[in-house]
Parts: structure tokens; sequence; C-alpha cells
């Protein structure tokens, strides 16, 4: 009994392990993609907005040496 | 959001890329002007850019703010190839305004990638973005930012850089799990 016991315990603490693993993965992934990615059709409507400004001669090419 | 926003394909590239000749609009002034030199270039005057740099930053009293004043002047020093728009603080919060959900994670760089909005306009893939707004440290917003400059450097001739990006984010996922197994401490970045 006492060995199925701690083969229980160990399996236990292996699934939370693992879980805790792909938690901290998935975690990690979904804050790297917050920070930095790819520009796709969920963002064709500020990049419109912003190629608009731009055509339309709102903003031009910034030639200034600080953002004061 | 809508996907069907295309944009006008006609003037993304400059003409001298394109072939043809002559200015691709009328001079006008940025309705704030940032900075101690006002803005005098236009698309004309990159010889073929690649990219479309947009920097918007509604201006909150942040880290990352603070950073990015400090350091543009060497990160536009590094991309002297490809022209970058600065938003005006009205500009910029307008804008926001719009796009609710990028409150408080600006300041936002956004990189048009010309060549791929030639082929494909705003419906697929056509560039990154960066939201400095959420590193909360100075060295976590200098070290993106640094990232940031040497990731547009190194990747600017790419020829398929949507799928650079994607390896690259995949090799950041994997070395994060490489990590995490060896109870190394979380990475400065996105840690």
């Amino acid at each position: 009994m006492p060995e199925r016991f701690s083969d229980f315990v160990a399996v236990v603490m292996g699934a939370l392990a693992l879980g805790y693993l792909v938690f901290e993965i998935d975690r990690r992934r979904r804050k790297l993609h917050d920070v930095f990615d790819v520009l796709d059709a969920d963002d064709a409507n500020i990049t419109a907005r912003l190629e608009g400004m731009v055509d339309s001669g709102e903003l031009q090419p910034y030639a200034g040496a600080t953002l004061a | 959001m809508s996907r069907s926003s295309r944009g006008s394909e006609s003037s993304r590239r400059p003409r001298a890329a394109a072939g043809a000749s002559g200015p691709i609009k009328a001079q006008a002034k940025p309705s704030e002007p940032r900075g101690v030199e006002i803005a005098s270039k236009t698309e004309n005057d990159y010889a073929t850019p690649r990219f479309r740099i947009f920097i918007i930053d509604s201006g909150w009293n942040s880290a990352a703010h603070q950073v990015l004043q400090e350091n543009f002047g060497l990160i536009r020093d590094l991309q002297k190839e490809d022209p970058i728009y600065v938003l005006s603080k009205e500009q910029s919060i307008e804008l926001i305004r719009h796009h609710q959900d990028r409150i408080g994670r600006e300041p936002l760089i956004a990189v048009h990638d010309l060549a791929a909005m030639d082929r494909s306009g705003t419906a697929g893939f056509h560039g990154f973005r960066l939201h400095l707004g959420l590193m909360r440290t100075p060295q976590q917003a200098l070290l993106a930012l640094q990232n940031f400059a040497r990731f547009l450097s190194t990747h600017r001739h790419s020829a398929d850089l949507e799928a650079e990006i994607r390896t690259d984010l995949r090799r950041e996922g994997l070395a994060g799990a490489i990590e995490i197994i060896l109870h190394h401490e979380a990475r400065e970045i996105g840690g």
C-alpha cells in the first residue's frame, strides 16, 4: 500500500510539474506576441489609417534629431 | 476589425523605387513638428525603402516613453534607408481613441513592409509591430528597442520576412521553454 501511495503521489506531482511547464511556456509565448508580433488582417484598420495619413501628406518622414 | 482595407497601393512605393519620377505628394508640414529640425525629406530622398516606420506615442509618462525619447536619434541613424513617421501627441491620441485596445501599450512602433503590401495589401502579413509600452523598466524597454533595431537591420533584405519573423518567434518560445526547464532566471524581455 505505501508503495502504491508513493506511486500515486509521484504521478500527481509529475502531472502538476508538466501542467506548470505548459502554463508557463504558454504565458511567455502570449507575452512575447503581445510585445512583438506581425501585422496581419487584424491590423488592417490601423495600417490603412497610417498609410492614409502618409498619402494625404498629413505625415511626412521625420528628419528631426530628437523627439522633443 | 475590418479585414478588407488594403489602403491605396499606388503611393506605397516611392516613385524612385517604382521607376517613375517627381514628388509623390505636396510638402505639407506635420501638424505638430517634433524635434530640433523640421522634417524636410520626402520619400524620394530614400533610395529604395523597404519599410515605413511609424511611431505612435500618446505621451504616457513611462519608462518606455523616456527610453524612446533618449534613443530616437540613434534609431533614426541606424535606419537611414527607411522613412520614419512620428505622429504628434494629438495624432497619436486620435488614432488610439479609435483603437482602444492599444491604450497603455504605446509607444507603439509599427513597421509596414512595402514589399508585402505591394503583393497583398493589408489582407495578410504586411509588417510587424512593437508595443514598447508593455516594457515596465528602462532596461527592458532599451533591450526591446535594441532587439527591434537589430531585427530591422538584419532582415531588411529578406525575401520572406513573415517566415523569418515567425521562425524567430518560435525560436524565442523554444528558448523560453528551455530556460524554464533549466530553471533559469526569467528572461529580461517578456519575462
